[in-house]
């Protein structure tokens, strides 16, 4: 369903990611892990088409993104890590407008849509309330009613969790693995380890822009003869490859 | 004072690093902007220079006009300086993003304060400075004063700023303890746009341009008397007018410490006090300003024009539409800006039913025309400035939300377009307007009215192109408020290029212009050769609009799609 080919970034003679394969079945939720700067967020900008690759190709169900963006993009949700809104719109209206990119406002069921995501998602009181009045977790609430409006077939997302109240974050695990069942991609990036052992089949860790290691939570553990959680994982192959970088350092 | 001093420094050590750090790229945009302040400034020195020299030779009156216009200039400058301070205190002290952190740290409420009033100071009034010191300098040129007079110069322009700034600072704190920040914010633009509306109206309905015409007033002492401006011996710009004036007229022996002390004195004052007031509403009026506001979106009206207006427009680009009109009008900043441009349509007409044709020695039916034409120059930079201020800042408008129209299945090319066109049926109508209307009031022929009013129309859609284009390749979507967008170096080179265009399109009109009103004038025929030429001219100025068409905007284009 995603697979990213060789990609690369470069910004300013930096590379913040390095070469990356990665291929993403369909019905999955994918974790997307790794230390902060180590280019989670430029990727999945990438994956939505927000960021041009100095090198490479994403390809999102079968198309290059570089060849057929509007297609690729009519079928794939994102939601940032930071929900810059409209703020002078209402919640409402934002929904409005995002089914007007999407082709959607012609539906007849577009009010019944938009009504069932607001009710989902608990912003049915503040759907008529400008958007600027909104907390932190009820914008970032509303952006995933966004990327869920068009129902599709791949959903990217950059730390889930930022700004939501335990109870949304309940919310949004449990949609992220009903879209998986319904055979739906999920490609989330997150810190949270807890997350990522709750909700993700299988995961791919990043460090310094390139991947150090892919496969589900029980696989990796195998590899790196670690027991107990991801975390433990996680420590272990970050912190490997941390103490690598540093001696072949010292040595040059 | 350690505290303070730490507290001033991010901003010191952030203008320390971006000067260093800046690479040739980055240095070119600060250069241009330097060389293009130089040029304003040098023409401000050479008309300032030339009308106090105009002034001086006129007998009895000269020296009079000349302290009069001292007195008008420090009374403008400190009403700008007032209304800079207020826009920019309010932002520094209370919706500035630094602010959680400062009043988190462990130093004293004043000390945060003085901090915050101080870049508000500087941040108002360094462009007043800069600006004001040509004029200043015309006056040291022509007047030829004693050297004391830079000092006094310096110091009384210092102790303006701060009283000024004091004003404004104190103005803000009462009117955030009333209201909160973000209202506050929006009480105050409507009401300094409903006063610069006034005062343009209120002023250009006085008919200044009476003062040059003699006939008008029966005596001297009448036409003096019409000069006694806004002055008052309690406004500190009359004590600074008199201070300097003393060094000015030569007149070594008067005394002016008395105004000396009371210009400082009420500057240490206003510090004190606004220091004082501080400490009992600032952090009050801090936490008001935090609280968020409850608003439901507007009805009605609002969706009943969304609904005709995007009819035509294909269901992505009328909700890319219906969400720019909505935000338009429910943000008080730039809705307000249509005041602004409606009195600016009004005083414009105004001048062409007030032109004194009549008494030109030239053919009336030639002038008229001659008018008219070159009416099409004025009304392209009116329409500039226009485009400036509501299309140019149109793809910067999308602020941090850009990335939900990157993520979209709209192309960028679709979008640029869409705004495109979502703006030429209001430029359209507005540039028929000031042709229609004011070649009527000039009672020109109908082939000038064909010519200029096809020549409006197509240059038009070069200026929207071009404002859309130029946004697209200097783009600012982290700006704290629109406003800021058009005023920053993409707008500057988009102002010069409108006004270089249109210069381009009337000079090579013009040619072919004179040969047929000429011709129509004298009731002769034009000549194969002539008509060749008059071909070759009009269809070079149509290549160019072209060009201006679709240039800025595959420019524009590209560099949104590498935008990142």
């Amino acid at each position: 369903m995603i697979e990213l080919i060789a990609l690369t970034k470069v910004f300013k003679g930096l590379k913040a990611v390095d070469d990356i394969n990665l291929k993403v079945r369909k019905g999955v939720v994918y974790g997307f892990l790794g230390p902060n700067g180590a280019g989670k967020t430029t990727t999945i900008k990438m994956m939505a088409g927000v960021l041009m690759p100095t090198k490479g190709e994403v390809m999102i169900n079968g198309m290059e993104i570089s060849k057929q963006p509007s297609e690729v993009k009519g079928c794939t949700g994102f939601i940032p890590d930071r929900p810059f809104l409209y703020e002078k719109l209402t919640g409402r209206e934002f929904l409005r407008f995002l089914a007007g990119l999407y082709n959607l406002d012609h539906l007849s069921s577009l009010n019944a849509r938009l009504a069932e995501l607001l009710e989902l998602f608990d912003l049915s009181h503040w759907a008529d309330e400008l958007i600027e009045s909104y907390s932190h977790g009820m914008k970032q609430r509303l952006v995933m009613c966004g990327a869920l409006l068009h129902d599709p077939l791949v959903l990217i997302v950059d730390e889930p969790m930022v700004g939501l109240d335990p109870r949304g974050a309940r919310l949004v695990k449990d949609i992220f693995r009903d879209l998986a069942q319904e055979g739906k991609t999920v490609f989330i990036s997150t810190h949270s380890l807890d997350v990522a052992q709750e909700v993700c089949q299988e995961v791919a860790i990043i460090q310094e822009g390139r991947i150090i290691a892919t496969g589900s939570p029980k696989v990796l553990r195998e590899k790196t003869g670690v027991d107990g959680n991801l975390e433990n994982v996680f420590l272990k192959l970050t912190e490997g490859k941390r103490i690598a970088h540093e001696r072949s350092l010292s040595a040059s | 004072m350690k505290d303070l001093y730490l507290l001033l420094s991010p901003r010191i050590l952030g203008l320390k690093n971006s000067l260093l750090s800046a690479s040739y790229g980055n240095r070119k945009k600060p250069l241009i902007m330097v060389i293009a302040g130089l040029v304003f400034w040098g023409l401000m020195f050479v008309v300032s220079s030339r009308m106090l020299i105009y002034f001086q030779s006129v007998e009895v009156i000269g020296d009079i006009l000349a302290h009069y216009l001292l007195a008008m200039v420090f009374l403008t400058f400190f009403s700008l300086l007032i209304f800079s301070n207020i826009i920019t205190a309010l932002s520094n002290l209370y919706l500035s993003e630094d602010l959680e952190l400062c009043h988190s740290l462990p130093s004293s409420l004043e000390e945060v304060f003085i901090s915050k009033a101080v870049y508000t100071l500087i941040d108002s009034s360094w462009m007043v400075i800069i600006f004001g010191m040509p004029i200043m300098m015309a006056y040291a040129y022509v007047y030829r004063p004693a050297p004391g007079f830079y000092f006094a110069l310096f110091h009384s322009g210092l102790a303006i700023c701060i009283i000024s700034s004091g004003i404004g600072i104190l103005f803000i704190m009462i009117m955030v303890s009333i209201f909160p920040a973000q209202r506050t914010r929006d009480i105050i633009m409507l009401l300094m746009i409903f006063m610069i509306v006034a005062l343009y109206l209120m002023f250009r309905f006085l008919r200044p341009e009476r003062l040059v015409n003699p006939d008008a007033f029966f005596s001297i002492t009448q036409y003096v008397t019409s000069l006694q401006g806004p002055d008052h011996p309690f406004l500190p710009t009359h004590w600074v007018t008199e201070h300097l004036w003393g060094f000015l007229d030569g007149q070594e022996g008067r005394s002016e410490v008395f105004e000396v002390i009371l210009l400082w004195s009420s500057a240490a004052a206003m510090m004190v006090i606004n220091i004082w007031v501080a400490g009992g509403i600032y952090l009050k009026g801090y936490s008001k300003s935090q609280e968020a506001r409850r608003r439901r979106g507007g009805k009605g009206l609002l969706n009943l024009l969304i609904k005709y207006v995007k009819k035509p427009m294909g269901p992505d680009l009328a909700s890319i539409m219906d969400k720019d009109i909505r935000t338009f009008f429910r943000d008080n900043t730039q809705w307000s800006q249509l005041l602004l441009l409606g009195a600016l349509v009004v005083v414009y007409i105004y001048n062409f039913s007030v032109l004194p044709l009549e008494r030109s020695p030239i053919r009336l039916e030639f002038l008229q025309n001659v008018i008219a034409f070159l009416n099409l120059g004025l009304a392209g930079f009116v329409l500039a400035a226009v485009s400036v201020r509501f299309i140019f800042p149109a793809i910067s408008s999308e602020g941090k939300s850009f990335w939900i129209i990157q993520a979209s299945p709209v192309s960028m090319k679709r979008l640029l377009w869409g705004k495109f066109f979502i703006y030429a049926p209001p430029m359209l109508v507005l540039g028929g307007i000031l042709i229609i209307v004011t070649n009527y009031l000039l009672h020109v022929t109908t082939f000038m009215m064909i010519l200029t009013l096809a020549t409006m129309l197509l240059t038009v859609f070069a200026i929207i192109a071009m404002g859309i284009g130029f946004g697209a390749l200097y783009p600012d979507f982290k700006y704290e408020n629109i406003s800021q967008v058009a005023t920053g170096f993409g707008g500057l080179l988009y102002m010069i290029f409108s006004a270089a265009f249109m210069a381009v399109i009337i000079i090579l009109e013009a040619g072919p212009v004179y040969l047929l009103f000429m011709a129509d004038v004298r009731g002769s025929t034009v000549t194969v050769f002539q008509w060749f030429q008059i071909i070759i001219a009009f269809s070079i100025a149509f290549i160019i609009i072209c060009f201006a068409v679709y240039e800025p905007m595959k420019l524009g284009l590209e560099a949104l799609e590498r935008y990142e």
